[in-house]
């Protein structure tokens, strides 16, 4: 590791836990953050702080003004602009040693399958059931992790799938028939709850990284802001899951 | 026999007026099968996504014939996919 790098990560390394070995396996990891909305702003920012080595963005979507009051990776002068564009100039800004590769329109298909089988980790941080379900059925296939948020309102849940363990997957706890019209721009969402899911993500992709994920495995997690109610739950992998039964 | 229902973030505008914004404790018959509970609080079965008794989660297949036991906490999550 370069001193330049021991001096930017030092309070990493610091920790017993993470260390130099910790911090090296960050540097040389690459991800693939789903969404640079509310969860992805965050969870993407914390990345690239730390030092990931490389984040692929992938969103199709504008930046609006009514994003920015909880997509704190956009500003002001970001209205307009292609969400993955501004989250780059963010994320360059914070740290250019971290390589930023954009994808401004929808992945899906073989596509999808092959970005994600090119990258050690996925960070779903979209907004709906078919890209949730797509992305954790290539993750299963293609054995890469992927740390899966959500939140809405007042309320988020966050979940891992870790393929070198006997780990659940996100079609373990929603099955295929789950549909959904909620969005954030009908039922409304309070800024910092995408906040703070979206950092956990990034939490625990940091950990998983660090060698430090066992403890995560099968770990659901599931966040009431109004009461500041946290409840944590082992969820079992399903041995009839139509995606990860075979795996 | 007493148990305890908790309906966390959405779910909570199913409960009846209560003291808690989230839990209500409950008086049911002795053996009360987890569904009949959840449908006496009108709640459908895909917005009772998470279902707990205890903290220990429940699968959906099981709800059906899971009995209640006296004292036991029944805790509810609905289901998040915005972002």
């Amino acid at each position: 590791m370069k001193q330049n790098q021991k001096d930017r990560y030092a309070r990493h390394i610091r920790l017993s836990q993470i260390g130099e070995k910790g911090q090296q396996a960050i540097l040389d990891a690459s991800i693939l953050v789903v969404g640079v909305g509310g969860l992805g702003s965050p969870a993407a920012m914390y990345l690239a702080a730390g030092g990931v080595g490389k984040l692929i963005l992938n969103d199709f979507d504008i930046v609006e003004t009514s994003n920015l009051q909880r997509q704190i990776i956009h500003h002001n002068h970001s209205v307009g602009e292609n969400k993955v564009d501004s989250g780059q100039q963010t994320l360059e800004m914070l740290n250019p040693e971290t390589k930023v590769e954009v994808i401004p329109y929808q992945l899906e298909g073989d596509e999808l399958k092959q970005t994600i089988e090119s990258v050690d980790m996925v960070l779903d941080c979209s907004d709906n059931y078919p890209t949730r379900f797509e992305v954790n059925r290539y993750c299963v296939e293609t054995g890469t992790i992927l740390v899966s948020g959500a939140a809405i309102r007042l309320e988020g849940q966050i979940m891992n799938y870790q393929p070198a363990t006997n780990s659940a997957c996100y079609q373990c706890l929603y099955s295929q028939a789950y549909e959904s019209e909620e969005s954030c721009e009908v039922e409304g969402v309070l800024g910092p709850v995408v906040g703070v899911i979206g950092t956990l993500q990034a939490l625990q992709a940091l950990l998983i990284l660090a060698g430090l994920g066992e403890e995560l495995v099968n770990r659901l997690l599931m966040f009431d802001a109004q009461g500041m109610h946290w409840q944590g739950v082992t969820l079992p992998k399903n041995p009839n899951c139509p995606v990860c039964s075979g795996h | 026999m007493n148990v305890s229902i908790e309906l966390y973030a959405s779910l909570m505008k199913h409960l009846p007026p209560g003291k808690s914004r989230f839990r209500r404790d409950l008086k049911v018959d002795d053996g009360l099968i987890l569904n009949r509970l959840i449908e006496q609080f009108h709640i459908k079965p895909e917005e009772a996504h998470l279902v707990l008794i205890n903290g220990h989660y429940i699968d959906a297949e099981e709800r059906d014939d899971r009995k209640l036991a006296a004292g036991d906490v029944v805790s509810i999550w609905p289901p998040v996919a915005g972002g």
